[in-house]
Formats: structure tokens, C-alpha cells, sequence
């Protein structure tokens, strides 16, 4: 049996996933911002999920982060020069601290969000349906998150096919390369449409929307746990939002 | 006496399309039979699937002239829903049938479209799975199955909806022994239970379980005698 955050009701969770984000997205003190994403980081370890996983299989766009950050100093200068480049003012202090604000709430939405993955598609749609989601935009999405892996694979299997038949697609110039890619949307695009319409026909023939509602054999149901997580998460992200604004 | 499935003179025609690809086609199968019909590629096979199971004219679109009767009832007068509790299919790719995290939900996702009772629900899963002698797999996750399980669970989740006819449209084409070994024995099963069943199939290594075998070539059935 689940115990503590890793046994929370899937809404418990996207209440909790929800304050994170809002309170990422609305504050603007960098020190705040950081003790929300170690907020996000301790709740997301503690809810189970494969965070440190994850965040290996993204090191590759690492960079961006980084990029986005002297992006947003460039752009948005303000205060004290601190890199120069022929009497432009490249990074500024105002800028930087932008910059950073950035990421670490780029960071906290995106840490928060694995606190969700820790449930199955199901229960999430389950909790959107008694919380009086209709079904059809519940299962929407769930089917969209299913289907990822299989669009994946779809792109791994036609740029294996370009590469079997002798275009080594790390050797040949950008340009090329992208006029490349250009040819592979059709093939992946089409194998998308007929998995979709594939999937569409299943779904008919095992009866769905055979009527305007449907039972749900499996029922959530919250705990003293939810309630107290759900509680806390509110008052806590209201009162850092009443003190911080 | 009424036929679970018959057919009577199915002409089909694909939109945009010049020429027929089922050329009156006649067919009747009685209850507790094993039908296979078996064809090249192109023949229009899974056409007739589609046709069967009311997917053709209801989902898919195109001229379709003739009759498909279930229980004495014309497919054309029935919604897809209404059909799916009568007649169930299982499709060749495992992937596109699967869409549910568990095998338990798979399952029921079905009965649950038909609003049936949550303890309903209940026993219909345990038989189904049962029945495909999957039971042991009921929390799995459908990813990480076996091209044949995947099968078994696709087959489990069209016998929640307790349907008299079932459908295989190449189901076994893109599995291994063992798969095809469990679908066969699932299959010997169903006709057990009084089950009508519809082989589509191209691989007559899988006609040992079969009790007719009729060809479906350019678009016309006809008796099958050994050659394609």
C-alpha cells in the first residue's frame, strides 16, 4: 500500500502541481523562486517520482536553459553593465536577474509536473471525470500522452529509414539537413493520421459513446491525507502571494 | 432460422475509387462455427471485416450495396455501439487496440461504455481475462506485453462486451508461436461457448482450428480448394 505523498489522489496532486506552478509563474523574487523549486524538488522525490531520471534525459537541452537566460538579459537590460560589446550593454544585472527568474520558473513547472506522473493516465482522467470533466476531454488527453511514445518511435523508424538508404544525416551540412527533415513530416504525419484513425475505429467498436454517460468501474476516493495536502498547498501558495504582492 | 451472421449480394466500393472491391458477396455462419476466409493481399478481406462489423458503412464511407445481417438485423439499420455488443473485432496491429495504462482498465472500457454496473464490470473482467488465460496480467501495464499477450488482452477487451460474433482480421499475423498457440486455444474456447467466429487469414498454418474455409478472390467468395 502507498503511503504519504506517493498514495495522494491524482487531484491532490494536480492541486499541489498547480500551487507550485502558480506560485513559479506569479513571484518574481529570485530567493523566493528558489525556495520553491527545492519546495518542488523535496515533494516531487517525496511523491516518488523518477525525477533525477528524468532531468538525465533532458541534459541535453540544459543548454537551453542557459541560452534562455542571456537571452533574457539581452533583450530586457536594466541596471548595472556587466558585460560590454563595443558600447552595447550585452549582460546587465537587471537583465541577468530576469534571466534567472526565468529558468528557475521554467524549473519549478517543470519539476511540479512530475509529481503527476507518479499516477496513471487513467486516474488522472478519473479524477478529472468526478471532478466533472466531461470523459471525452479527460480521455483526450490521456490518449494524446499514450500516444507520444508511438509518434517517437514513428520519427525514430523514418529517419532510420532516410539513413538506411545512405544519407548520414550528422555529416551533411544544416541546410541540407533541414530540407531533409522537410521530407520526413509527410511519412510521419501520415502514420499518425492512420494510427489516430486506427485507434478512432477500436474505440467505436467497444461501444464508446454508446450513451450520453458512463460507469466508471474504478472509483477514487480521498483520504484525510488529500485533504490536509490539498489545505495546506492552498493557504500556503494564497499566503505567499498576499505577503509577496 | 435466423443466422447470427449472414450476407446477402455485398457489393463495396471505396470513395474515389473506379471498381468494386467485394462482388457479391454471400455468406452465412451458423452459431458454435469457426469461419476462415482466407485471400491474397488486395482480395478485399479486410474490406469484408469492416463490412462485417458495421465499420463500413457507419465509420468508413463509401458505396455499399447488399445486406449484412446479425441475429436477422441489417448492420445499416444499427449504430456501432448497438453492434459492438453483438459482434466484436480484433484487429492485426496490437498498438492502435491498446490505449488504456493497465489491462484492467483496458478491459473495462468497454463494459464501462455500456454503463453497466460496477460489479457487472467486475465479472465481466475476470471472465474475459480468464477466458484468454491472462488473469495473472490483470495490473500490467499493455507496453510492456508480448506481441501475442497484447493480442490476448485486445481479445479479452472485445469479450467484456460479451459479443456472439467474433471477428479475427489477421490477428495472428504479427505474432510468434506461443501467441498464435494461446489465440487458437482462446479460439477453441469460444466455439466451446457457442461462439460464432470469423478468421480472416492468409497463413493456412493457422487453419487447424477452423471448421470451414471459404477464398475471397478479386472481391468474390468462393469455396476454397487448397490454392490460393
Amino acid at each position: 500500500m502507498k503511503t504519504g505523498l506517493k498514495g495522494l489522489d491524482p487531484r491532490s496532486k494536480l492541486v499541489l502541481v498547480l500551487c507550485l506552478s502558480t506560485l513559479g509563474v506569479f513571484i518574481q523574487d529570485i530567493g523566493i523562486l528558489t525556495a520553491v523549486l527545492c519546495a518542488s524538488i523535496v515533494l516531487s522525490a517525496a511523491s516518488g517520482s523518477r525525477l533525477f531520471v528524468l532531468i538525465k534525459k533532458f541534459r541535453r537541452i540544459l543548454w537551453l536553459f542557459v541560452a534562455i537566460a542571456v537571452i533574457q538579459s539581452v533583450f530586457a537590460p536594466s541596471g548595472r553593465a556587466l558585460v560590454n560589446l563595443g558600447g552595447i550593454k550585452l549582460i546587465t544585472a537587471g537583465g541577468l536577474y530576469k534571466g534567472v527568474a526565468m529558468v528557475l520558473r521554467m524549473s519549478i513547472v517543470m519539476v511540479s509536473a512530475t509529481i503527476m506522473a507518479t499516477s496513471n493516465s487513467r486516474e488522472i482522467v478519473q479524477g478529472l471525470v468526478q471532478w466533472k470533466v466531461p470523459y471525452e476531454i479527460a480521455f483526450m488527453v490521456s490518449v494524446a500522452i499514450r500516444f507520444l511514445p508511438l509518434l517517437t518511435d514513428e520519427i525514430k523508424n523514418v529517419v532510420t529509414a532516410v539513413q538506411l538508404r545512405g544519407i548520414e544525416l550528422d555529416r551533411i551540412p544544416a541546410r541540407q539537413r533541414l530540407k531533409v527533415y522537410s521530407y520526413l513530416i509527410m511519412p510521419v504525419v501520415s502514420g499518425a493520421v492512420i494510427k489516430s484513425r486506427e485507434l478512432a475505429t477500436t474505440m467505436e467498436t467497444r461501444a464508446f459513446r454508446a450513451y450520453p454517460k458512463r460507469t466508471s468501474y474504478m472509483v477514487l476516493t480521498m483520504n484525510r491525507n488529500d485533504y490536509a495536502v490539498i489545505t495546506t498547498s492552498l493557504v500556503i501558495s494564497i499566503l505567499t502571494l498576499y505577503i509577496t504582492h | 432460422m435466423t443466422m447470427p451472421l449472414e450476407v446477402s449480394d455485398l457489393w463495396y466500393r471505396y470513395p474515389g475509387s473506379g471498381e468494386d472491391v467485394l462482388r457479391g458477396v454471400n455468406l452465412k455462419a451458423e452459431r458454435g462455427e469457426v469461419l476462415a476466409i482466407v485471400g491474397l493481399s488486395g482480395s478485399g478481406k479486410s474490406t469484408l471485416c469492416y463490412c462485417l462489423s458495421g465499420i463500413v458503412p457507419h465509420i468508413y464511407s463509401g458505396d455499399m450495396r447488399g445486406e449484412v445481417l446479425i441475429n436477422g438485423t441489417p448492420t445499416l439499420s444499427m449504430k456501432i455501439p448497438e453492434i459492438a455488443t453483438r459482434l466484436g473485432i480484433v484487429f492485426q496491429e496490437p498498438d492502435t487496440q491498446l490505449f488504456s495504462p493497465t489491462v484492467e482498465d483496458e478491459v473495462a472500457f468497454g463494459p464501462e461504455n455500456l454503463c453497466l454496473s460496477r460489479e457487472e464490470i467486475g465479472e465481466r473482467l475476470e471472465l474475459a481475462l480468464k477466458q484468454v488465460g491472462m488473469e495473472d496480467f490483470r495490473l500490467s501495464s499493455p507496453n510492456r506485453l508480448s506481441g501475442g499477450q497484447k493480442q490476448l488482452i485486445a481479445l479479452a477487451s472485445v469479450l467484456g462486451l460479451d459479443p456472439e460474433i467474433l471477428i479475427f482480421d489477421e490477428a495472428m499475423s504479427q505474432i510468434d508461436m506461443q501467441g498464435k498457440a494461446a489465440i487458437k486455444e482462446a479460439i477453441k474456447g469460444l466455439k466451446d461457448r457457442g461462439k460464432t467466429v470469423v478468421m480472416i487469414e492468409h497463413d493456412f498454418e493457422n487453419l487447424d482450428v477452423v471448421d470451414r474455409v471459404l477464398l475471397l478472390r478479386d472481391g468474390v467468395l468462393q469455396p476454397f480448394e487448397g490454392k490460393l
